[in-house]
């Protein structure tokens, strides 16, 4: 008779709906994984620091982390062993495409290309930062090491 | 990438519908249980332009926008076509309209993502935009008509074409506010001069909508300027001004709107008024407690008796069809619709995108939730439409509009920053909102279609019941020799009941769709529909396939056919009663009521039936209170003098005779006296035979029967028990005494005839009559009861009856 028939063609039509709705969600899943993953390849160009300090030879450093401390504290990933340096005193971050920095309120204020820092600022490769009485000199991808960060 | 998945959703949808044609093309061949019927093709037209105009719009998006959000024209697709479909189902005009009207929508969203990709023309145009939509809402005032001829004038129609303007004018205030907004937003840092402009556009909207009475679209409005508002600037009392504004709007119309007024009314207590102002919400509950968990099937339900199911209430419709599993399934494509406008609105570029975009999909989720929760009694009834669902072509245009606007902001490549957003507090407070909506609808519908469904179907005015009627056929009342009393005729979808012997309506009662049921026909209805006697799962298997009781059960009466027409014949235009008892077993075998009436005309003569001051509805025979008067002298003649008997020796005996306490039996019978009740004592004819049964049944009362067995398809024939035990009353002795002094000279029966003729009330007859104790045969009782003063009338019919019983 048509009644098992139809009832049959009606759980499918359910399937159908449910189906549906699960390749929805199974896609939805598969972009979100896609966009992590892309995000988490996502490549910063290497940022080569040269800190000249008062009486000391100059200390090359290469970063590929998108943020850069540098202060007085050793737990900065730029340890600046001077008096004059804030124990946290500039910030560096690579966001929107560029490399940024801003001074986190120190003491003796930071300065770009002698002068002071008021806002967020973009670098560029040659860029003089003077904090206190240090000097770091800003290379941007001269010397490209791409790994990839943790982040998603 | 975008592309390959729009497309592998679109044949997933499509899938979904294919299958919805195929069952609603089989579903006759379901609903009248046979191959030979005229199957439903129409739709398949549909399904055809469904398919072409889908396939059109994703070629144009493809090339168009290929980074766009893939989802959105799958899930609207699916909407529309479920709801083409559903409308087809319901009326394959308006079916074929709206698919006319889905064409319409896919050209005007493939001319949106052909001419506008950066959306500048809304930004310039947006003063030009909303007074063509303002002016066009208020030329209904003038010109204003109703497609269906009746309601509120909220169209502009030309040809044979409509437009309700109020539709288009949302869209519009979205665009206008977001683009006046994103550009004015910061240069002012008051809010106040801001707010100058926009609460003078859209109360000249809200004035406009509140004079032409459409008050679903005006606090749609609302809601969308304190949504747009709340997410341009992120503050609170931006919020608390609206509700506050809602409550007072939703108090002053309840006192002074009437339309208002009825609306919230039918809403709070709408089981007050079930066939007036709150039929469409109850029958609303009834279509999604009839869907249950798996529906009932497409073109298997009767979601037609909804008023305008196929436009406000759709959502009902499809409830009905498709049951929770399609509600649930319709509210997540609503969520993931949001979801996604959400997304969108976030990942855009700039803030007038940005805006659109949360305007567009507060839009989609405010009206679908207003109307949801008007179908599920969550909110009051508004006359909104569901969008892409409902029938209606602004309503579809506008809908496709908003998701090509939504499309075309949703296209961008994965590089380009998104604009600064300020907090995302109003983002998060809108999606809990629209969540908070679809799942308090989830919960409500499995309430209504899971928890309170048995309660809702048996009501009496739910309809399907008298339309299973039609489809399945119904058990047979026969009489003690299998001859036919009640029988169905006709074949599957236009069974009928026929009464083929009239005479005993009174009695066996009638079941008729406007005037419901009565009688045997009532009391015996689980066992002629199936419901009882049939193995439970037999009624499962029969509601999931067809939702209907399997076929129902005959049932044999302990009435004599042959007798019953000899009392009726001797009773003729006489008002009273007869009944006719096997003194032993207590079984029925003449009940006669006059006047009677005839139940096969019913339907012409009902109304008057219910007035007619002779009663003919009532079965005079268990449901007539008469006072006895001397008719008890038999039985008081068992103390052996009338003189002196006490109240309470009088209480007693009529207690065991069984006066206090009303008859169980399957007829319908009226509530006894009160116990200990002896000057205004009622007793109906069925109590006075079976009490007076126990003089010729050797002192004790039988259990009355009626009802003797039901023809079950795994037992046979399955005997009904009396549902009372015998009870002894007199001793043998007195019993010989009392008839001996009540019988006949020539025959070997005892009687008694009384009347009784108070100084207020109308006189009765009585006759009291029945075989000897010494009778060979069966032991047999009779009562005539005349309304008038003819005792020897009575007499006659009795003893008349009498001799024929026992001398067949």
């Amino acid at each position: 008779m048509s009644g098992p028939i139809v009832l049959g063609l009606r759980i499918l039509l359910i399937l159908a709906l449910y189906a549906f709705l699960g390749m929805t969600l199974l896609t939805i899943w598969q972009d979100l994984k896609r966009t992590g993953q892309q995000a988490a390849t996502h490549k910063i160009p290497a940022i080569r620091l040269d800190v000249q300090m008062k009486r000391r030879a100059a200390v090359s450093q290469i970063f590929s982390q998108p943020e850069i401390i540098l202060g007085r504290e050793p737990a900065c990933d730029v340890s600046l062993d001077d008096a004059t340096v804030s124990a946290r005193h500039a910030k560096l971050s690579y966001h929107h495409r560029q490399w940024w920095i801003e001074d986190l309120n120190a003491t003796n204020g930071t300065s770009l290309n002698n002068e002071k820092l008021t806002t967020a600022t973009v670098l560029a490769t040659g860029d003089e930062i003077q904090c206190g009485e240090v000097c770091v000199t800003v290379n941007l991808g001269g010397d490209a090491i791409v790994t990839p960060t943790r982040r998603l | 990438m975008a592309n390959q998945r729009e497309s592998r959703l679109l044949n997933a949808a499509a899938v979904f519908l294919f299958l919805y044609s195929i069952i609603l093309t089989l579903s006759p061949t379901v609903r009248e249980r046979t191959w030979n019927v005229s199957y439903r093709f129409s739709h398949w037209i549909g399904f055809a332009i469904w398919i072409g105009c889908v396939f059109i719009a994703h070629r144009v998006s493809s090339r168009q926008l290929p980074e766009r959000d893939p989802y959105f024209l799958p899930l609207a697709s699916l909407l529309s076509g479920w709801g083409i479909l559903t409308i087809w189902r319901l009326d394959s005009g308006f079916g074929l309209r709206q698919a006319m009207w889905f064409g319409v929508s896919s050209a005007a969203f493939a001319i949106l993502l052909f001419a506008q990709k950066n959306l500048s023309f809304l930004r310039s145009y947006k003063y030009i935009l909303l007074t063509s939509g303002l002016a066009l809402t208020a030329l209904t005032l003038l010109l204003g008509t109703n497609p269906a001829g009746f309601g509120p004038r909220l169209w502009l129609g030309c040809c044979g074409l409509y437009l309700q303007p109020s539709e288009p004018l949302k869209l519009l205030l979205v665009i206008y506010l977001a683009a006046y907004l994103s550009s004015r937003l910061p240069i002012y840092q008051r809010i106040f001069p801001l707010l100058v402009p926009t609460v003078f556009v859209t109360s000249l909207a809200l004035l406009l909508l509140i004079v032409q009475r459409d008050l679903g679209t005006a606090s749609i409005f609302i809601s969308l300027y304190t949504v747009l508002l709340y997410i341009a600037t992120g503050k609170r009392r931006v919020l608390l001004a609206a509700v506050a504004t809602l409550v007072l709007a939703g108090l002053v119309g309840y006192f002074f709107i009437d339309i208002i007024h009825i609306r919230l009314d039918s809403w709070l207590n709408p089981w007050n008024d079930p066939t007036g102002h709150s039929y469409q919400i109850i029958q609303s509950l009834l279509a999604v407690a009839d869907g249950g968990i798996f529906g009932r099937g497409p073109g298997l339900g009767s979601p037609g008796l909804i008023p305008v199911a196929h436009s406000d209430f759709i959502f009902s419709a499809i409830s009905e069809e498709t049951g929770l599993a399609g509600t649930l399934g319709l509210l997540t494509i609503f969520g993931l619709i949001l979801v996604r406008g959400l997304i969108a609105s976030l990942r855009a570029a700039d803030r007038f995108r940005r805006l659109l975009a949360a305007g567009l999909t507060a839009y989609l989720g405010i009206q679908a939730l207003l109307i949801i929760g008007g179908n599920l009694r969550i909110l009051p009834l508004t006359g909104i439409t569901l969008p892409f669902v409902s029938y209606g072509g602004s309503s579809l245009l506008t809908s496709f509009v908003a998701i090509g606007l939504l499309i075309v902001i949703s296209n961008q490549p994965d590089e380009v920053e998104s604009a600064a957003l300020a907090s995302p507090q109003p983002y998060f407070l809108l999606a809990a909102l629209l969540g908070f909506g679809l799942i308090t609808a989830s919960l409500t519908a499995s309430w209504w279609a899971i928890i309170r469904s048995p309660d809702l179907l048996t009501r009496t005015d739910n309809p399907r019941r008298s339309i299973a009627d039609r489809y399945v056929l119904r058990g047979q009342l026969l009489d003690r020799n299998s001859k036919p009393i009640d029988t169905t005729s006709g074949k599957s979808g236009t069974y009928q009941r026929i009464y083929l012997y009239p005479n005993l309506a009174p009695l066996t009662g009638y079941i008729e769709p406007t005037y419901g049921q009565a009688g045997l026909e009532a009391s015996l209805d689980d066992y002629l529909r199936g419901l009882q006697g049939n193995p439970s799962s037999a009624i499962s298997w029969n509601y999931l396939l067809y939702g209907t009781p399997p076929p129902g059960l005959d049932v044999r009466l302990s009435l004599d056919l042959e007798l019953q027409r000899k009392a009726d014949q001797l009773l003729g235009t006489y008002k009273g009663a007869v009944v006719l008892l096997n003194a032993q077993t207590g079984e029925i075998l003449v009940m006669a009521s006059h006047p009677v009436y005839d139940p096969n005309k019913l339907s012409e003569t009902g109304s008057f039936l219910a007035q007619d001051k002779n009663t003919p509805l009532v079965n005079r025979a268990a449901q007539g209170m008469y006072p006895p008067g001397d008719a008890v002298i038999p039985f008081l003649d068992s103390f052996g003098s009338v003189n002196g008997i006490g109240n309470k020796q009088a209480t007693s005996l009529y207690e065991k005779l069984g006066f206090y306490t009303a008859p169980q039996v399957s007829v319908p019978v009226s509530p006894a006296s009160p116990t200990g009740e002896l000057n205004n004592l009622r007793v109906s004819p069925l109590q006075m035979a079976i009490a007076a049964a126990s003089l010729s049944n050797a002192g004790t009362r039988p259990a009355p029967r009626i009802a003797l067995a039901v023809n079950t398809p795994q037992q046979g024939w399955v005997v009904l028990p009396p549902s009372s035990d015998p009870v002894k009353v007199f001793s043998a002795d007195v019993v010989g005494n009392i008839t001996h002094i009540l019988s006949t000279q020539d025959q070997p029966f005892w009687e008694w005839t009384a009347g009784f003729s108070g100084s207020n009330t109308e006189p009765y007859s009585w006759y009291l009559g029945g075989t000897l104790p010494k009778w060979q045969g069966t032991p047999l009782t009779v009562i005539v009861l005349i309304e008038g003063n003819y005792p020897s009338t009575a007499q006659g019919i009795g003893q008349q009856l009498l001799q024929t019983a026992t001398h067949p």
